[in-house]
């Protein structure tokens, strides 16, 4: 994995997946900006889904700004398309890891995991199936130019 | 108006609120007491291995469906956090589940959870609780006011951007409808 953000999913998430990240301090409960300040990297252990869209904005500026790689482990994979690197796990297994948008292509291999896909991919797919757009697209601005121009 | 009125209406509510898994910590399933425990497993999507783990083995998935194997004796059962334990494939199973436990068993089910995504299909009245009081109440996934206290659902959100200075889709939290009314509109 390279030193860059990632979302990490599982199908069944557990504790024991963090035993293969111990550089990394984990938050697990509520925190404020200020705790992470002294870390270099964190991992978010399905506690993103507290925020609303404009605070993950924010922390997500923040922790850019400060320089604090993160790992995000979560359920929600609509929490997939904050990062640019996605791993899926199954079973406490690597399955599929990668560039997120090409790793959410792959929806048989997905589903077939108990998972889904983030709304905007699913409703991307489903309208590039009915020749509507031709493309993917990962949020409601540039759907809604693609479909009615 | 107290939430076992809105129960006896409704048989299954979703509830916003904050939600504390009730389990403790146990040292095997045996321990739990489960009626039938075979059968409950198996109704909640467990085999039989998960009897010989031992707590600290269990998955956060595997506790969830433990703590519901608790439950299905009582008249009302309480659930929570189901967008946070449990993957889209059991959250579909569960929902089926629900179904059968209101209608064959005759059981009240209160779902807890911040996700709304998760009372779709399965709901027919969301109740705001905060401080064990109810402080709002509605049946419209589309109620504006409902997103005061929780996040909006992405196909929510994407309708309502769309419809913002004209309605062209109608309201809808099924996807493939969603789809038809695009096709119709586009």
């Amino acid at each position: 994995m390279k030193e860059t953000n990632v979302t990490i999913i599982s199908n069944n998430i557990n504790r024991n997946l963090l035993t293969y990240y111990k550089d990394y301090f984990v938050i697990d409960k509520n925190f404020t900006l200020d705790d992470l300040v002294q870390h270099s990297k964190v991992i978010f252990f399905n506690i993103l889904y507290t925020l609303t869209d404009i605070e993950i904005k924010e922390l997500y500026n923040f922790l850019n700004d400060y320089d604090i790689k993160f790992i995000n482990f979560t359920n929600n994979i609509d929490e997939a398309l904050l990062t640019n690197y996605l791993i899926i796990y199954s079973e406490d297994k690597v399955i599929m890891e990668g560039n997120t948008i090409d790793i959410l292509k792959r929806e048989k291999d997905i589903r077939n995991l108990g998972l889904k896909l983030p709304f905007y991919i699913e409703l991307s797919n489903l309208l590039k199936d009915y020749g509507l757009i031709d493309k993917t697209y990962i949020d409601k601005e540039s759907l809604a130019g693609a479909l009615w121009k | 108006m107290e939430i076992k009125t809105y129960l006896n209406e409704y048989g299954i509510i979703g509830v916003v609120s904050n939600y504390k898994n009730s389990l403790q910590p146990f040292n095997t399933i045996q321990d739990l007491n489960i009626k039938n425990l075979e059968s409950a497993l198996k109704m909640v999507g467990l085999d039989n291995t998960i009897i010989a783990k031992k707590y600290s083995d269990i998955t956060i998935n595997e506790l969830w469906k433990i703590e519901l194997a608790t439950k299905l004796n009582n008249e009302i059962i309480i659930v929570g956090n189901l967008s946070t334990s449990l993957n889209n494939k059991d959250i579909n199973y569960m929902k089926k589940l629900f179904r059968k436990l209101s209608q064959e068993y005759h059981k009240k089910i209160v779902i807890i959870d911040d996700d709304i995504n998760i009372f779709f299909e399965i709901v027919k009245k969301i109740l705001v609780v905060k401080n064990h009081k109810v402080i709002y109440e509605t049946e419209d996934f589309f109620d504006k006011q409902l997103y005061r206290h929780c996040k909006m659902p992405k196909i929510v959100e994407f309708i309502n951007y769309i419809n913002r200075d004209k309605k062209i889709l109608q309201n809808n939290v099924e996807i493939y409808e969603l789809i038809k009314d695009i096709y119709r509109s586009v």
